[in-house]
């Protein structure tokens, strides 16, 4: 199995989120040991955000790390374990919320693609940017 | 010179006939007669007219006497004053104004003829020619309840001049110096003390129900709350002020002695009136009411100061009668212009009327002026007269002075109740869509609040012209007068 | 593909739910709004630069008389959304002041003089509107985001400390009242942060207003929907723009709030603005009096309704009203069009400041209608997804928000009429 990061570049569809860890300086750290529990978003994700709100995040690197930290939550967690919980709290601190388990929707995303497992944690690739608040 | 002043309405009024139904201009030819009565008003105070007398009905006695002294020089230019505010004051879109200007004139005519008459019969014939006028004018352009507000009012009038003309035939009978109407033979006529208490009781009765005093005044509250602005300022004004000429004339100066028996009724009187009034002005919600029952506390002070009757007290009642005739009309003329603005009479639905942008803040700011006049603030001509009024009948009737002390102190009470509520506040938005005052609705307003703060820090002009008039019926001395002779 | 909604305000849901705003669409309504946020943004150019200049420059200043006189400096100091060199470009103009804020500032409404001689006549772009905004900021402390945490935690703390021994550095008696009373100074400089924060949240709003009035003249903004939508994308764009608080003592550069602290213009500045500013605010002092005990004013703050979506647009014009001052300021910078439209309805010159203040609201109503969009569009779902509990959702979302205008002082329904001006 290859790392978070890897299994991310070998799928494709990740290169904004790739781009985004990067500027953020949050390579290193979603290298480590973990485990992370990562919901991805695609790129189609971060493209239907209006024009100009990552090239905002990009250029701000603490601010971007922030919303990054978001879609992270520290363990491995498998759908079957999320769903069972109503929220669950973010490196970045704020709770994502578990709102419906049949389509797996975590915030206003749908998890398209669940329990992608890695070295280093679990993906889930979700279908939007989720944001804190 | 003097029969110009009574000339000139006649002469307009031919004018008036030959208008049209021009608002506009009847309105302007109309405004010629007083500016020029008062014109020769003011010219008169420098250059003592001579009286004139001319032989009318010599079986009745009756002549044309004119003539001025100082009681009635003031109150002619007063009259002109309120005339020509009064039109100015009207409407343009009254209806049927061919009538309405020469209604106004008449009154004008009856005034000015009443105050400069010499002759008493004289007097009782200007005096009821004021009466259809004024009700004509009340029952036509009046407000929604006029026609029995106009029937009271001719009522109570006809009574008043009933009586009046009754003590005034009797006034002839019992002059010794046979059928002699004439002022300067009334005064001297030395009527005997009970013929005087008796005749007085009918003076009395006449001229309380013009002024008005409590209990004659049924009809004033009606009456002033339905006559249309420019009328109701011109009866508060002058016509009411008839009433106190009257009393000055026909009780202190012709008969002295009945009019000592009965003053301490007359104080009573004045007393109770004053705090009717000033009570029933603060429970009052409908603006004009307030302002009339505000008059009748005014009278009632004035009533006190002539029950007192000495001099400090009289040149009170002259300054109370030219102060309260300014006061009072700005007063009715910002109510009526507040009515006319927001649509309604009624306290409750008037708020925030200060507001700059929205609401009528000049006339509020001289509705303040008024109210605070009205009030008797210092630096205004209220002032003065209740000063005066004060300290002239304080030694004689200290009881009543103090009543009528509290009353000016409630006043204040209602003034500010008043101001408060439909001032200050908040402007309701909702009913906020009238159009501003123009500077020609103001105009009447502004020069009466000028007037009336002129009045205030010159006193001599309210009292100065009929100092020795009042000094020479004064039938009293106090001890103010007794320092001021001598030193 | 829901039932219709059976909220008081049914049809202003549905509008939202439609991608409108709260306020109807009308051209009029467009017309008025726009222009009124152009009137809006020239002052809003001053008060940014000089909240900056007092957060950056004057800071602990204990008698700062001066601190209107905004320097050159500020004045010149390049906005990050407009201009050539600006890495977001928001407004095709330049990035220093705007010109007609320079006239204003030359002339005020007399003519132009020193000026101090303008301060003190008070012919001047009122900065206490801005000054007053903050503190409603200040006060009503948790209006969410991390910005009030962190000014009580102990790392701000060490920071502040520096920068006010750095300030004071060779003033006895500043620092020994500072040993004295450590929580006053502290206190000033969290609400200098907060003048730092306001002064960096009305950066972005004034090129914004500045471009939609530019592209409304051009005729690119055709509809109250198009307007709402340009702030929408406008408040994503900067969403994630950092908050801090830099200051500059001699020459040394204190970062009291570092960038990396991550705080962002959206959750930091602009929610807890619209919180803080528009629905709360404070009872105007001066004005009225409020008995306590009748519980006249509400016991709990978050019960506040005093900002501009519940104003009484009757200014009494008493000195000192927030709202009044912001009225006298977009007074001097209306475009053509709105002083026409102001001309020929009301009394026209006479209550102008009346009119432009219920536009003022209902600009404002389309500046929250955003918000809530915004809002909606980051935590919530698009307006055409197809699955009906996400549009539950949105519903239930638009229906809390639109509950806090159930109260008899808000005016969404007034504005719903075109007479109400």
């Amino acid at each position: 199995m290859a790392s978070i990061l890897n299994t991310a570049a070998e799928a494709g569809c990740f290169k904004t989120l790739l781009a985004a860890v990067a500027a953020a300086g949050l390579s290193e750290a979603l290298e480590g040991q973990g485990p992370f529990t990562v919901f991805a978003p695609v790129d189609d994700a971060f493209a239907a955000l209006p024009a100009g709100t990552v090239q905002t995040l990009v250029d701000n690197p603490p601010q971007l790390a922030r919303i990054l930290k978001y879609h992270v939550l520290a363990g491995t967690y498998l759908k079957a374990q999320l769903v069972s919980q109503s929220d669950w709290p973010s490196l970045e601190g704020a709770p994502i919320p578990i709102r419906r388990s049949e389509p797996f929707e975590v915030k206003n995303a749908t998890v398209v693609n669940a329990d992608i497992v890695c070295d280093n944690g679990v993906v889930h690739v979700i279908d939007r940017v989720i944001l804190p608040g | 010179m003097l029969i110009v002043l009574f000339i000139i309405p006649l002469l307009i009024g031919l004018l008036q006939l030959l208008t049209g139904n021009d608002s506009k201009r009847l309105r302007s030819i109309t405004a010629v007669a007083p500016s020029i009565q008062l014109c020769l008003g003011i010219w008169f105070l420098k250059n003592p007219p001579d009286p004139i007398s001319i032989e009318w009905l010599p079986q009745l006695g009756l002549k044309l006497e004119l003539g001025v002294d100082g009681l009635s020089l003031p109150l002619v230019i007063l009259t002109a004053i309120l005339t020509l505010l009064a039109i100015c004051a009207s409407q343009l879109d009254y209806i049927r104004p061919r009538l309405y200007y020469p209604l106004l004139l008449s009154v004008n005519l009856g005034l000015i003829t009443a105050f400069l008459a010499q002759n008493a019969l004289f007097f009782v014939l200007a005096y009821e020619l004021i009466l259809i006028p004024t009700t004509l004018l009340v029952a036509i352009w009046g407000g929604s309840q006029r026609a029995g507000a106009a029937i009271k009012f001719l009522i109570y009038g006809a009574v008043s001049g009933v009586i009046l003309l009754g003590v005034v035939l009797c006034f002839g009978w019992l002059n010794r110096s046979g059928l002699n109407f004439s002022y300067a033979s009334l005064s001297q006529a030395g009527l005997a003390f009970n013929q005087q208490r008796w005749l007085l009781i009918g003076v009395l009765f006449a001229f309380c129900l013009k002024l008005p005093i409590v209990p004659f005044h049924g009809w004033q509250p009606k009456t002033y709350s339905q006559a249309p602005t420019p009328v109701v300022m011109l009866m508060s004004g002058a016509v009411s002020k008839l009433g106190a000429y009257g009393l000055l004339r026909f009780g202190i100066e012709f008969l002295p002695d009945g009019w000592m028996f009965w003053s301490p009724l007359i104080a009573a009187l004045g007393a109770f009136s004053a705090i009717y009034g000033a009570l029933n002005a603060i429970a009052q919600k409908d603006i004009r009411l307030l302002i009339a029952y505000s008059s009748i506390g005014h009278m009632g002070m004035l009533m006190l100061a002539l029950a007192a009757a000495t001099t400090l007290s009289l040149q009170g009642v002259m300054a109370q009668m030219l102060a309260h005739g300014l006061i009072i009309a700005l007063l009715f003329n910002l109510v009526g212009l507040i009515e006319l603005k927001t649509g309604t009479r009624s306290i409750g639905e008037l708020s925030g009327l200060m507001n700059p942008q929205r609401g009528l803040p000049f006339t509020s700011s001289l509705l303040l002026i008024g109210l605070m006049a009205a009030a008797g603030v210092p630096g205004l001509a209220g002032f003065v007269a209740e000063l005066l009024i004060f300290e002239g009948s304080w030694e004689i009737f200290p009881w009543p002075t103090l009543t009528c002390l509290l009353a000016s102190g409630f006043t204040a009470v209602y003034a500010v109740r008043f101001f408060n509520r439909v001032g200050f506040g908040r402007l309701d938005p909702a009913r906020a869509n009238w159009v501003s005052t123009t500077w020609g609705e103001r105009l009447p307003a502004l020069i009466l609040s000028l007037l009336i703060l002129i009045g205030g820090i010159w006193p001599t002009s309210l009292t100065g012209i009929s100092n020795a008039t009042t000094a020479h019926i004064a039938i009293l001395n106090t001890s103010t007068n007794q320092l001021e002779q001598q030193s | 593909m829901i039932p219709p909604s059976t909220h008081k305000y049914a049809d202003v849901i549905h509008r939202l739910e439609a991608g409108g705003s709260m306020l109807p669409d009308t051209p009029e309504n467009l017309e008025q709004i726009i222009g009124i946020y152009k009137a809006y943004a020239v002052p809003m150019d001053f008060y940014w630069r000089d909240l900056l200049y007092i957060a950056e420059r004057v800071f602990l200043n204990p008698l700062p008389a001066f601190k209107y006189f905004i320097p050159k400096e500020y004045m010149d100091l390049a906005n990050s959304y407009s201009g050539d060199n600006s890495k977001l470009r928001i407004w095709r103009g330049g990035e220093k002041a705007h010109p007609e804020l320079v006239a204003f500032m030359k002339h005020g409404e007399t003519i132009s003089m020193p000026k101090i001689l303008h301060h003190l006549w008070h012919d001047r772009i009122n900065m206490e509107f801005a000054e007053a905004c903050m503190q409603a900021m200040f006060w009503h402390q948790d209006m969410g985001g991390r910005f009030n945490d962190y000014l009580e935690s102990k790392e701000y703390l060490a920071n502040a400390d520096r920068a006010i021994k750095a300030y004071f550095k060779g003033n006895p008696l500043m620092l020994l009242l500072y040993k004295l009373f450590p929580e006053m100074f502290i206190e000033q400089v969290r609400q200098l942060s907060y003048y730092s924060n306001l002064g960096l949240f009305w950066e972005v709003m004034a090129p914004v207003f500045f471009e939609m009035s530019d592209l409304y003249n051009e005729g690119g903004i055709k509809s109250v929907p198009e307007a709402m939508d340009f702030l929408v994308n406008g408040i994503f764009a900067v969403a994630g723009r950092p908050i801090y608080h830099h200051v500059y003592i001699g020459n040394e550069c204190i970062e009291i709030i570092p960038k990396s602290k991550g705080f962002t213009w959206l959750y930091e500045a602009a929610l807890p603005y619209v919180e803080a500013v528009f629905y709360r605010t404070s009872p105007f002092r001066g004005t009225k009096s409020y008995n306590a005990q009748a519980n006249q004013v509400p016991a709990d703050q978050a019960d506040f309704h005093y900002g501009i979506l519940y104003a009484d647009v009757y200014p009494v014009g008493s000195a000192g009203i927030p709202p009044t001052l912001l009225m006298q300021d977009m007074l001097h910078f209306l475009p053509a069009y709105l002083e026409a439209t102001y001309q020929n309805h009301g009394r026209g010159d006479e209550d102008k400041l009346i009119q432009l203040g219920i536009t003022f609201q209902r600009s404002m109503y389309n500046v929250t209608s955003a918000v809530i969009q915004a809002l909606r569009c980051a935590l919530l779902y698009p307006l055409n997804d197809p699955d009906p509990e996400h549009l539950l959702a949105n519903r239930r979302f638009f229906e809390a928000q639109m509950d806090r205008f159930l109260r008899p002082e808000a005016r969404l329904s007034d504005i719903q009429q075109q007479n109400y001006r």
